[in-house]
């Protein structure tokens, strides 16, 4: 053993990173943002048997496991053909929505907050969830490291783990609730319910009262006009568990409705030279680039774009939210991208009433836990939204149930260009001639994409800490003219 | 506050090549050192997860892979908080890091760890999906695994 002194890299470093191109000038001309694939998964799951799928999926990163199990469980069930049990379906969601409240919660407080509640321009020493619990006070710290610890219990209650979930299985789940757990969760989520409208006051009193942060979010260089996915049930009603996709234009009208299985006939993935990572586009519209507009492909599919793409919530108190952010921001569909930190407390809200239904449904607790499975496996499509964005998982196999192919297309993928683009949009409105690039002024452009909630992890797996950024500033040569680099610790 | 008062604690990703030597290393480890008074856990990710696992033990000890500027594949350091250093996975990209995740723990007064050491690894693969590791490190694993046990007898 060596004590000595390290220098540790990550998986950003070689692969990920932001290159702005700026001309004569000392203007932004261009921007991209790569990151680094993981290789490997789909090939990792072939000659394994499909039920298998939805626990190794969790592996795919500790971010959100519970989607990638959710999709892969109802990839599993359309494998085979099967519809899970009402009961099975509701214990699915039910966990689901835990798993939302946790990660949102963790998302508006730890990465969102700072931006607004310290400063976007703030010493990035205050500027951090340390920063804002200084600010807010310790009781809502204390309350948001428990009312997140409460929803990972959930999670680990129905799926026999917070993070390596056991829960599903072709036509249903492992196991069911009892009596006197359900009554527990019922408490458990008017919490949630609590916690989300104090969470929507603090952003209502911080940001919507500071005319300059309204002012950032509508008239801000954060706005994309692109189209908007989400998953939708049958009244067109924000679901993130299941129903089918619907994808609206730039002024809202809907463009396409569309089962999980045919998903391959709406979306294409475009591969550039420059990136890693894919660029999925609306494939009946077609790529024509990184613009926006309503004749371009590209689209996105977050927290905004899910509440643009439906006509409402389906719970009371998250669709009179859903109405005041309309309202306040000049009716749908919305294209300011920090919105997104807006809506995503509109889903949290939703996700706790969500929690509280599904747990005060006395059939929850019912033994019928699985359908049986009387088809042969074939192929299947499981669509369920990610906390940042559409997931799908596709899967083929042989007749015995054994994986012969896969294709996942996760949340964060789906915004790629979107990210991309928002990018360079925000670089080009911040970074002028005779602008100092200062902390500051970086932190503005990684707002543009941190409002997505982006998880490359799926790609990248954990990244350690704050977002590592690497920022080169290339001449109208491409040249090396400077690089920021801020660590991640 | 828990019966036992010494956590040893490995993170990584068991199905990401070398990444998963820390889940490797405690499951060995807790067969062989079953006199020591601890617990051994295991996890995949950093920030305010792991925040959770460490509070209301009073010594925890980490072991985690690692990624260095010309570090020597198999290599192993022992850190603290003094001479913290990012491991692969002690933090979350999604919510804080774990200085952060630890600051915050102080503020809130949470029973936050009097001690920590970090045990990190020197790996080489962490990109690609295979619940083996890489053969380089495979071949060096039992000299690792005791360096591993050595530090952490020193330790306690």
């Amino acid at each position: 053993m060596k004590q000595i002194t390290i220098d540790p890299i990550t998986r950003l470093e070689g692969h990920g990173k932001i290159e702005i191109f700026c001309n004569d000038d000392g203007e932004v001309e261009n921007v991209y943002f790569q990151v680094p694939e993981l290789r490997g998964f789909e090939t990792f799951c072939v000659g394994r048997p499909v039920e298998e799928l939805s626990q190794i999926v969790t592996k795919i990163c500790g971010v959100c496991p519970g989607c990638h199990h959710m999709a892969s469980g109802k990839a599993a069930d359309a494998v085979y053909g099967v519809k899970p049990t009402p009961t099975a379906k509701k214990l699915r969601e039910l966990f689901y929505m835990a798993h939302f409240v946790h990660s949102h919660i963790a998302h508006f407080y730890a990465l969102a907050a700072p931006d607004f509640v310290v400063g976007p321009t703030a010493s990035p020493a205050e500027r951090n969830i340390l920063g804002v619990i200084g600010k807010v006070g310790k009781e809502v710290g204390t309350e948001v490291i428990k009312q997140r610890r409460i929803a990972q219990e959930i999670q680990a209650l129905l799926g026999g783990h917070q993070t390596h979930v056991v829960m599903n299985l072709p036509g249903g789940v492992r196991k069911g609730l009892k009596e006197d757990e359900r009554k527990d969760i019922v408490e458990k989520a008017k919490g949630f319910i609590e916690f989300s409208k104090f969470s929507l006051q603090i952003f209502n009193d911080v940001v919507l009262k500071n005319n300059e942060y309204v002012d950032l979010i509508l008239n801000g260089p954060y706005s994309l006009k692109i189209h908007s996915m989400g998953l939708v049930d049958e009244n067109n009603k924000v679901n993130f568990y299941d129903g089918k996709v619907r994808v609206v234009d730039t002024e809202g009208k809907e463009l396409y409705k569309y089962a999980p299985n045919e998903y391959m006939e709406y979306v294409a993935e475009r591969v550039e030279p420059w990136s890693y990572l894919k660029f999925p586009y609306l494939k009946k519209i077609g790529w024509k680039g990184f613009v926006d507009g309503q004749d371009s492909g590209v689209y996105q599919a977050t927290p905004l774009s899910r509440l643009n793409a439906a006509d409402g919530m389906a719970t009371p108190l998250a669709q009179e939210e859903y109405e005041k952010m309309y309202k306040t921001l000049g009716g749908k569909p919305v294209h300011a991208t920090l919105a997104m930190h807006w809506a995503r407390l509109v889903e949290l809200l939703y996700a706790s009433e969500r929690c509280l239904e599904l747990a005060q449904d006395k059939e929850i607790t019912s033994k019928d836990l699985r359908a049986p499975l009387t088809n042969i496996p074939k192929e299947g499509v499981g669509i369920v939204e990610a906390q940042r964005g559409t997931l799908t998982h596709h899967y083929w196999t042989d007749e015995k149930g054994i994986v012969t192919k896969v294709n996942i297309i996760v949340g964060t993928t789906n915004n790629n260009a979107a990210i991309c683009m928002s990018l360079k949009k925000a670089a080009q409105g911040i970074i002028k001639k005779g602008v100092e690039v200062t902390e500051g002024v970086l932190n503005m452009v990684e707002m543009a994409f941190r409002a997505y909630d982006p998880c490359f992890s799926c790609a990248t797996h954990s990244l350690p800490g704050k977002m590592p950024l690497i920022v080169n500033f290339r001449n109208s040569q491409g040249d090396i003219i400077r690089t920021l680099k801020r660590d991640s610790n | 506050m828990h019966v036992n008062k010494l956590l040893i604690l490995g993170i990584g990703n068991e199905i990401l090549t070398d990444d998963s030597i820390g889940i490797r290393i405690i499951n060995d480890i807790k067969n062989q050192l079953k006199s020591i008074k601890a617990d051994f856990k295991t996890a995949c990710t950093g920030g305010l997860e792991i925040l959770e696992i460490i509070c209301n033990y009073k010594n925890v000890i980490i072991v985690d892979a690692i990624k260095t500027v010309d570090g020597i594949p198999g290599q192993v350091y022992l850190l603290t908080p003094e001479f913290f250093k990012e491991t692969s996975n002690i933090s979350s990209f999604h919510d804080v890091s774990f200085l952060e995740a630890f600051e915050l723990g102080k503020m809130l007064e949470m029973d936050v760890p009097k001690n920590i050491h970090i045990i990190a690894i020197e790996i080489i693969e962490d990109l690609i999906f295979s619940n083996s590791l890489s053969p380089v490190i495979e071949n060096k694993y039992n000299e690792i695994l005791d360096e591993v046990i050595n530090i952490i007898s020193t330790l306690i």
